[in-house]
């Protein structure tokens, strides 16, 4: 019994020792652009900034940072295909020595209404996992983009002018 | 007045003063209305959405107005011919060339009140303002080739054919043809064949730059190979409509 | 000399349209151009008219070849064809005014009423051409042919659709261009009344050949052709007073058939009968004489 008991003692450490070997070796942050609005609306541009450094004594290699969007709003969480909303999403490093930090931008246009929350993730071949930024959660009001107003009276209006052009020329020609 | 101005000005009034010409108007206009007013009942479109429908409203504007261009363009010497109008045009002092000619002016009319009548739908579903002004002016400058292409392969073959009923199954058969990628889907256009077809293609040319720059945003100068396949087909059925009509005999 | 063709032949793929045709028209003249249907009289307008150009043979249309100078040659001419096509949904006054265009010629509202009253479309102006008649599109399509006050007017059936006064009316129009305008007038027609009013020479084709050409009169004096009528006399008259140059070919009541001889003046047969006590209350003329020349050379030809 004492014999397992060191046994897991050791395992136990040894965890530890992996945890810290799996610790991250990049530094990733996320923060808005001071220019952004800060009640935006769809249709409107706003944009991100990262550092992604190497706070470690190692260099790291094959470093790809991405962004990605949830919605997140109550019922309709969901992902975002970030396809038409940003043609920017992703960076690579080959290696990043240690001390050393890239800085990206993240443009974004605001293409749909909802409450979203974006993050900055990160790989690299030494690490076993995947490295994020912290959150940045924005709310993107509705704009309506569909405007009855103005359709209607088009849609009814083109008609009805060629009609009378008919009904003129129909009247004219009996009156000749 | 020279007889080519006379000449395009007759085509031109037949299409908006004859009850014929004006009927076709009013039935594009109608379908155009239609589309429209389908769009007006959905107020939870995303941003995304709207220029989908600026770019199908396009798409339509340019399907529907080579529809007419084929339709006019058949009817042009072979119907003249079938309601005895093409001799009196042939016995006066004018040459062939100047009677094509005159004839295409009556198509570059055409197009033009059928673009002109557009703008106003383009405007009421443009609302949001993503790339209008864009949507304005590619409309004009991938439109105008394809449907002016398409209306001058109808004279050609109007001239050829001696049958109206003939130039328009022809015409109607190769607009079917040339639209067929956009109605086969994304994933048949990814074949070898397919990519092919969507490269030559001016109609999928047109439909493509709509997306790339309503959609997208892309800038012109990643449109030039697109535009160089519509004034390609511009350019081959404006010869064939020249040489059919000079060939043709009463 | 206006038109001249000498041995004109068309052939269309490997049939023989036109085998060999002669015409000639001076200025001033009336000239019909008879013929079966399917002779080649059509045709022989479109070579004459530069539509087709010829196999062989020489053409001369006002001293132009049309086959080489047809823009030249249509300056100069007015044709009215058999379908006589329009654009409906245009007026008269309008339509004029845009063929006088292609003439590069400017019409003014009044050139253009006094265009329509000279054929008897007066006050007709403002309607559209969908309104028309028959009758009112032929009368339209002359207004069309005369727009260029042409040296030469190409007719083929005008006076289709027109009532006997609107033919009256266009055959005076006609016969005032020939005699005081010195206009040429090629006139293609089945209607042998027509032929007889209007023209001095004609030809007739048939199988794509001219088999006869010349003056009207001299043609038939050559082929001894008799006049037809139609008398009608009084009730118990009888026959047997005719004179000599009169025969009578059928009797039904109190009417006779008789041909008179194209040698005589009929008036001075009407005169013998009613010399000879024979009462005549009508006398109708029922052709003979071209048509009789016109069917005995057509039924030669086929028989040939």
């Amino acid at each position: 019994m004492k014999t397992t008991f060191v046994r897991l003692l050791l395992s136990l450490s040894l965890l530890g020792v992996g945890n810290a070997w799996a610790a991250d070796s990049l530094n990733i942050s996320l923060v808005p652009d001071q220019a952004n609005s800060p009640s935006p609306q769809m249709g409107d541009w706003l944009k991100f900034h990262s550092v992604v450094s190497n706070p470690g004594t190692q260099a790291s290699h094959g470093i790809v940072a991405w962004i990605s969007l949830v919605q997140v709003d109550p019922g309709h969480e969901q992902p975002v295909d970030l396809e038409d909303w940003s043609a920017h999403k992703a960076v690579t490093q080959a290696v990043l020595q240690p001390g050393q930090q890239v800085k990206v931008e993240w443009p974004m246009r605001l293409i749909q209404a909802g409450a979203y929350r974006v993050v900055i993730s990160a790989v690299d071949r030494e690490t076993g996992h995947v490295m994020t930024s912290p959150f940045v959660d924005f709310q993107v009001r509705r704009k309506p983009v569909v405007e009855s107003g103005r359709i209607l009276p088009v849609a009814f209006g083109i008609p009805a002018l060629l009609l009378g052009v008919v009904g003129w020329r129909r009247y004219r020609g009996r009156a000749g | 007045m020279n007889p080519i101005a006379l000449i395009a000005r007759k085509e031109s009034g037949e299409l908006l003063m004859s009850g014929r010409g004006l009927a076709w108007l009013l039935a594009l206009s109608v379908i155009m209305s239609v589309l429209s007013l389908l769009l007006v009942s959905n107020t939870e479109l995303s941003l995304l959405d709207n220029a989908q429908v600026v770019y199908m409203v396009m798409g339509t504007v340019t399907a529907l107005g080579a529809l007419l261009a084929v339709v006019l363009g058949s009817d042009t010497v072979a119907g003249e011919r079938e309601r005895g109008s093409l001799m009196p045009l042939m016995l006066a002092p004018v040459t062939p060339s100047q009677i094509v000619f005159g004839k295409m002016g009556g198509q570059v009319a055409g197009w033009a009140v059928m673009y002109l009548l557009s703008l106003p739908y383009v405007w009421a579903v443009g609302s949001s303002g993503q790339n209008l002004a864009q949507a304005v002016v590619y409309l004009a400058l991938f439109g105008t080739p394809v449907v002016l292409g398409f209306g001058f392969l109808g004279i050609g073959l109007s001239a050829r054919l001696r049958s109206v009923r003939s130039a328009l199954l022809t015409s109607l058969i190769t607009l079917m043809l040339l639209a067929s990628p956009l109605l086969l889907g994304p994933s048949l256009r990814q074949s070898t064949i397919g990519k092919f077809f969507d490269a030559v293609n001016p109609f999928s040319a047109a439909v493509n730059t709509f997306d790339s720059v309503v959609i997208d945003s892309q800038p012109l100068a990643m449109q030039f190979t697109r535009l160089a396949v519509t004034l390609v087909w511009l350019a081959l059925t404006t010869a064939f409509a020249i040489r059919s009509v000079r060939k043709m005999e009463i | 000399m206006l038109v001249e063709i000498r041995e004109l032949k068309l052939n269309l793929g490997s049939h023989a349209v036109l085998r060999n045709v002669n015409l000639t028209l001076e200025k001033g003249q009336v000239y019909g151009l008879l013929g079966p249907n399917g002779a080649g009289k059509s045709t022989t307008i479109s070579v004459v008219t530069g539509l087709r150009a010829p196999t062989a043979g020489s053409v001369s249309v006002l001293g132009l070849d049309p086959a080489t100078d047809p823009i030249q040659l249509h300056r100069r001419i007015g044709v009215l064809a058999e379908q006589a096509g329009f654009y409906d949904w245009m007026s008269a006054s309008d339509y004029l005014r845009w063929v006088a265009g292609l003439y590069r010629i400017t019409l003014s509202k009044a050139e253009i009423a006094s265009q329509l009253e000279r054929v008897g479309l007066e006050g007709r102006s403002p309607a559209s051409i969908a309104t028309y008649s028959r009758g009112m599109r032929q009368r339209l399509g002359l207004a069309r042919a005369l727009i260029n006050q042409p040296e030469l007017l190409i007719l083929d059936e005008p006076t289709n659709g027109l009532d006997p006064r609107g033919r009256r009316e266009i055959h005076d129009v006609l016969l005032d261009l020939s005699a005081n305008h010195g206009v040429g007038i090629l006139l293609c027609t089945h209607l042998l009344d027509d032929v007889d009013r209007l023209c001095t020479r004609i030809g007739i084709i048939a199988q794509g050949q001219t088999i006869l050409e010349g003056a009207i009169a001299d043609l038939l004096s050559d082929q001894n052709a008799a006049v037809r009528y139609r008398l009608r006399v009084e009730p118990g008259e009888t026959p047997d007073r005719l004179p000599a140059d009169v025969t009578l070919r059928a009797r039904a009541g109190d009417w006779w058939h008789v041909e008179v001889s194209s040698h005589i003046d009929p008036a001075s047969a009407w005169r013998k009968l009613l010399d000879a006590g024979v009462r005549i209350d009508e006398i109708h003329r029922e052709g003979g004489g071209l048509e009789d020349l016109y069917m005995a050379v057509t039924e030669a030809k086929e028989a040939a």
